[in-house]
């Protein structure tokens, strides 16, 4: 069964220096019915203002990814790293037993444009734990190129996380297909980064997301001017 | 079960005391608290900011990621935790903003039951938990873990108050 969640019926709030998009319920968005999918909890995007951003808070006991559309992000943490980003990054942070941590658009002018994950781990009271891996766009082009993936599970060049599920990206030029199996009692989770994909010939928009359950069999088609999704494989 | 508030206030100038404020957070948050961090901006001139190496850097990034303490962060707090350098202990210009905040609060019978902590950057027993005297506060002087640097101490204070803070609000 695949089940679409349009962009428009996303939560929705813009504060002026920070316009998001909430997949699923997140601060003064609240929807029973849109709590998480599996052991995803949370898709934000966030498009903010040049010289703005999240001042110092905390996260406990959450796989946190971050991935930047446009623009760069900066990050400091109490776990004393300060980094800058920008596309064709994966960043990871496992808050576990507690992390403080900042972010700001790296640009004073220009504004940015970023999906902020929260998946829940399996285990409470992880060591926390930041990661950071940048690719090639050439990667993530016409394949899916694996962002993260469980801790243990031996996969170079991947963010590791304290939770059972993969996260890929995947870029496809119009009418380029991609298929995809996934193994029997897996769960999946669609989200359209940019421009247009079908899946098994269900249209997704920009901002448009689906789960999956109880199917294995999925081809992807790029739309009229191509697109880009993220695909989360989920226990 | 973070069913405790902890508000972490501080001043910094150079970030020493801004560690010290993150590190008793971040016990606060491994002890399963809910924080907000606070910030005390010196209200002094660029020259005099212009003449210590790194202020002005770290005073404009604070100025970004800090807002000062609100009434309602106050209200929100089950605990208080406030921060100094060490040369201003308990009588510099921004500290009496705070305190007067507080005692504020305090005469309309708002900061009964709540928890109180302090510290400066170069040492764990401080007069400075004295600023909250009169104030209807529960006092939990910081006290040097042994073997712990003063950022270890303040990480292990930082949850130590989440605790007793927690022993009292069930009891």
């Amino acid at each position: 069964m695949i089940v679409i969640r349009k962009s428009a019926d996303r939560g929705h709030a813009d504060l002026g220096w920070i316009n998001s998009y909430y997949t699923f319920s997140f601060a003064s968005y609240y929807d029973p019915a849109h709590m998480g999918f599996r052991a995803l909890r949370v898709i934000n995007e966030d498009r903010i203002e040049g010289g703005r951003g999240f001042g110092a808070h905390a996260h406990r006991d959450m796989e946190i990814l971050t991935y930047v559309l446009d623009g760069g992000l900066t990050h400091r943490d109490s776990m004393g790293q300060v980094q800058t980003f920008g596309a064709n990054t994966i960043q990871s942070m496992s808050a576990g037993t507690g992390v403080i941590h900042s972010e700001f658009n790296a640009s004073e002018d220009e504004a940015g444009h970023f999906l902020q994950i929260w998946i829940e781990p399996a285990i409470p009271d992880a060591e926390p734990s930041y990661q950071q891996i940048s690719f090639e766009p050439r990667e993530k082009r016409g394949r899916f190129r694996l962002l993260a993936a469980p801790h243990g599970s031996n996969h170079d060049g991947a963010v590791t996380i304290n939770q059972d599920a993969l996260v890929y990206a995947s870029v496809l030029g119009a009418g380029e297909t991609l298929q995809r199996k996934l193994e029997p009692g897996r769960h999946a989770w669609v989200q359209v980064a940019r421009g247009n994909v079908s899946m098994n010939g269900e249209a997704l928009a920009e901002g448009d997301g689906a789960s999956v359950s109880g199917e294995q069999d999925l081809s992807f088609t790029g739309g009229p001017d191509g697109g880009e999704f993220l695909f989360f494989d989920l226990a | 079960m973070q069913d405790i508030n902890t508000l972490v206030t501080f001043s910094s100038r150079t970030g020493a005391t801004e560690k010290l404020a993150l590190a008793a957070a971040l016990g606060a948050v491994q002890a399963k608290s809910n924080i907000r961090l606070r910030w005390l901006r010196e209200n002094v001139d660029s020259q005099t900011v212009a003449g210590v190496a790194g202020w002005r850097e770290n005073r404009n990034r604070m100025a970004r990621e800090y807002i000062a303490p609100r009434e309602i962060d106050f209200l929100w707090a089950d605990v208080l935790v406030v921060g100094m350098p060490a040369r201003d202990g308990a009588s510099s210009p921004q500290l009496k903003i705070y305190l007067d905040a507080l005692s504020a609060l305090q005469a309309a019978g708002k900061l009964q039951g709540k928890v109180a902590t302090a510290f400066t950057v170069d040492s764990a027993l401080v007069s400075l938990c004295s600023v909250f005297d009169g104030l209807d506060l529960i006092l939990v002087p910081p006290e040097a873990a042994a073997g712990a640097d003063a950022l270890e101490s303040a990480r292990l204070h930082g949850r130590k108050v989440t605790e007793v803070a927690r022993d009292l609000k069930h009891a």
